[in-house]
């Protein structure tokens, strides 16, 4: 059966049903979400085909979201790996598009709605006959002035829960490092449970989902320098739809009385109202909650 | 001894706002002076404080026997080790919801014998302060000065109270001094450090600062748990120099007589000198802790306001 198809990104192509669906034997979450950090074009490559024949292998379809990178060359890189990347994308397995064509071309970035977006296309891949569907996105829009770019982090501590814990999706963000800074790279990279190639070094704070449950890690030290990346870890536990949230903070050194207020604030606006669930606190957060004991009612901490 | 009026001689009546120093050398015109206000305060049914150092809270507590269970007592060498955290303390007293609109009376003695000449300069500056804070409101604090002090101090106890007295009787002060100009006053320079390691900073350096000024304490043995208080205030204080003193900031650390001292200077401003001094909303948006912290954590916090910025000097012991 052959049609074309306009998709849920906007994008048309024919679709094509490769074979009664089969539900897939599901990796784990983490594994599924992972960042990939390049330096060069032959890297890029390298991690571009890997992943596009692994999925061309297991009957799924592809997305490839491009930013800096002409569509023509993803599909003439695959081709060059030995890939039929033309039939795959003749057939609808695999399409190739920009991200300002798609996810970016209405007002900009709005992490619910791209949330919404990633529920659709494994939807609309599921009832294509697609096994599965998997994605890559070059991120290197992050770093220019595109509206809603300052909530990239904020989207990618949100997914893991909120997508990849719920949809057979597989996803590589594509950050590439002659495109964005090393503390961008290392910040946005360091939100992944699974990372591919090397960062450059630790972020002054690192934030990345909970592995198990709802919630989030957080290490290092914060402080007027660490107050955006704070600020999108407040506004992704606001969003979580359960009713308990975790904050993980046995690698965080030192936390500040800003800092501390913007997670409150966040546990307090959530939906449910519940306090966060604060294990592993720094002395500088017991220290805090001394001087200010209000905030206590919004930040449980477990383990005093 | 020219007197004030009769309601002085009786200090739990005056209204609005009165702040007598009441200057003994004995511990019988200690609780005579002390006694008759906080009496008098009780008599009209006035929620009462007192904070003074440890040993002056026993005498008291002693000669007003029945009545002391009525007075909340505070020991003003721990809770006023630092100079700059008892106006909040006080205006917390006033404040206080329980106290409904009733006016408070307080005694608060800041400065004792043994103070270092550091402490009793910013308790001075705090003494000054009072008067901004409370002005026109029906509050008394009453501030026993021990004649003992070095004259410098009590020749300023006469500039920062509007009323001076003794066991006896109080009258105005001559030497009442404008709460501004005794807190320019207070800004003299400070003792140069010898062997401060010093660390310049913006923004994109707070991360390393903060580092560096842990590792620091550190090797200077200050205990784990003053380390977390020793990294919150200069947290704080180097966020504001990025934030409110030109987006730049220096500080310095260095030992000195058995404790630690940070200094962070920038070109900053102190617009108001009563930052700091009041309990923040834990809810407010806007910050405006910062300085608050940095006088709750500290054992003292030294403060100069120059044209050319601001010097807050951190000490911990």
């Amino acid at each position: 059966m052959k049609g074309r198809h306009y998709d849920e990104w906007g994008t048309s192509s024919v679709a094509t049903m490769p074979g009664a669906a089969v539900p897939p034997e599901r990796e784990p979450a983490a594994g599924r979400h992972s960042s990939v950090i390049f330096a060069d074009d032959g890297e890029w490559a390298a991690h571009l085909c890997v992943f596009v024949r692994g999925g061309l292998e297991q009957g799924e379809r592809i997305h490839y979201f491009a930013d800096a990178t002409d569509p023509e060359r993803v599909v003439r890189a695959l081709t060059d790996a030995g890939i039929d990347a033309v039939a795959a994308v003749r057939r609808g397995q695999l399409s190739v598009s920009t991200a300002a064509q798609t996810y970016l071309a209405g007002t900009g970035f709005d992490p619910d709605a791209m949330i919404r977006l990633w529920h659709d296309a494994v939807e609309a891949a599921s009832v294509l006959g697609y096994r599965g569907l998997r994605a890559i996105g070059e991120m290197s829009w992050g770093a220019r002035d595109i509206p809603g770019a300052d909530r990239l982090l904020e989207y990618e501590l949100r997914i893991h829960h909120e997508v990849f814990d719920l949809l057979p999706l597989k996803a590589w963000c594509f950050y590439d490092r002659r495109l964005l800074s090393d503390d961008q790279v290392n910040l946005l990279a360091g939100a992944h449970l699974t990372r591919r190639g090397d960062p450059v070094g630790g972020p002054v704070l690192r934030v990345a989902p909970l592995l198990d449950h709802p919630g989030l890690l957080m290490a290092g030290s914060t402080g007027y320098d660490t107050r955006h990346v704070v600020a999108a870890a407040a506004a992704a536990l606001r969003g979580m739809p359960t009713k308990r949230v975790e904050l993980d903070l046995a690698g965080l050194r030192h936390v500040d009385a800003a800092s501390l207020a913007t997670l409150a604030d966040a546990a307090v606006s959530r939906p449910a109202g519940t306090p966060l669930r604060v294990r592993q606190a720094p002395p500088s957060l017991r220290r805090l909650l001394d001087l200010f004991p209000e905030r206590g009612s919004a930040v449980e901490v477990l383990d005093r | 001894m020219t007197m004030n009026s009769r309601a002085a001689d009786r200090p739990g009546q005056q209204a609005p706002f009165f702040h007598p120093a009441l200057f003994y050398n004995s511990d019988k015109e200690y609780v005579g002076g002390v006694g008759d206000f906080v009496r008098g305060a009780l008599d009209e049914e006035r929620p009462v404080l007192v904070a003074v150092p440890g040993p002056r809270l026993k005498l008291l507590k002693d000669v007003l026997d029945g009545d002391h269970g009525h007075v909340t007592w505070v020991d003003m060498s721990q809770t006023g080790r630092n100079p700059g955290r008892i106006l909040s303390m006080l205006q917390e007293f006033a404040d206080h919801p329980g106290h409904g609109h009733k006016p408070v009376s307080i005694v608060g003695e800041p400065i004792w014998v043994g103070r270092t000449p550091a402490e009793s300069w910013e308790a001075t500056r705090h003494e000054a302060l009072i008067n901004l804070a409370f002005e026109g409101r029906s509050v008394s604090i009453l501030c026993p000065y021990d004649t003992a002090l070095a004259e410098e101090v009590l020749a300023q106890a006469h500039r920062t109270h509007p009323v001076v007295g003794d066991s006896v009787a109080y009258r105005a002060s001559t030497g009442y001094t404008d709460p501004h100009e005794v807190c320019r006053d207070c800004d003299t320079p400070l003792p140069e450090p010898q062997d401060a390691v010093v660390i310049a900073f913006g923004e994109e350096d707070l991360a390393r600062t903060r580092d560096e000024a842990d590792r620091w304490a550190a090797t200077a043995g200050l205990p784990p748990e003053r380390r977390t208080d020793w990294l919150l205030a200069i947290g704080e204080a180097t966020s504001n120099s990025v934030r409110h003193g030109g987006g730049r900031g220096r500080l310095r650390m260095w030992r000195a007589d058995g404790e630690v001292v940070a200094e962070i200077s920038d070109r900053g401003r102190l617009s108001d000198p009563l930052t700091g001094r009041r309990r923040p909303d834990p809810y407010a948006p806007t910050g405006g802790r910062g300085v608050w912290i940095m006088h709750q954590l500290c054992d003292l916090v030294e403060i100069r306001a120059a044209a050319q910025g601001l010097v807050l000097r951190l000490h911990m012991g």
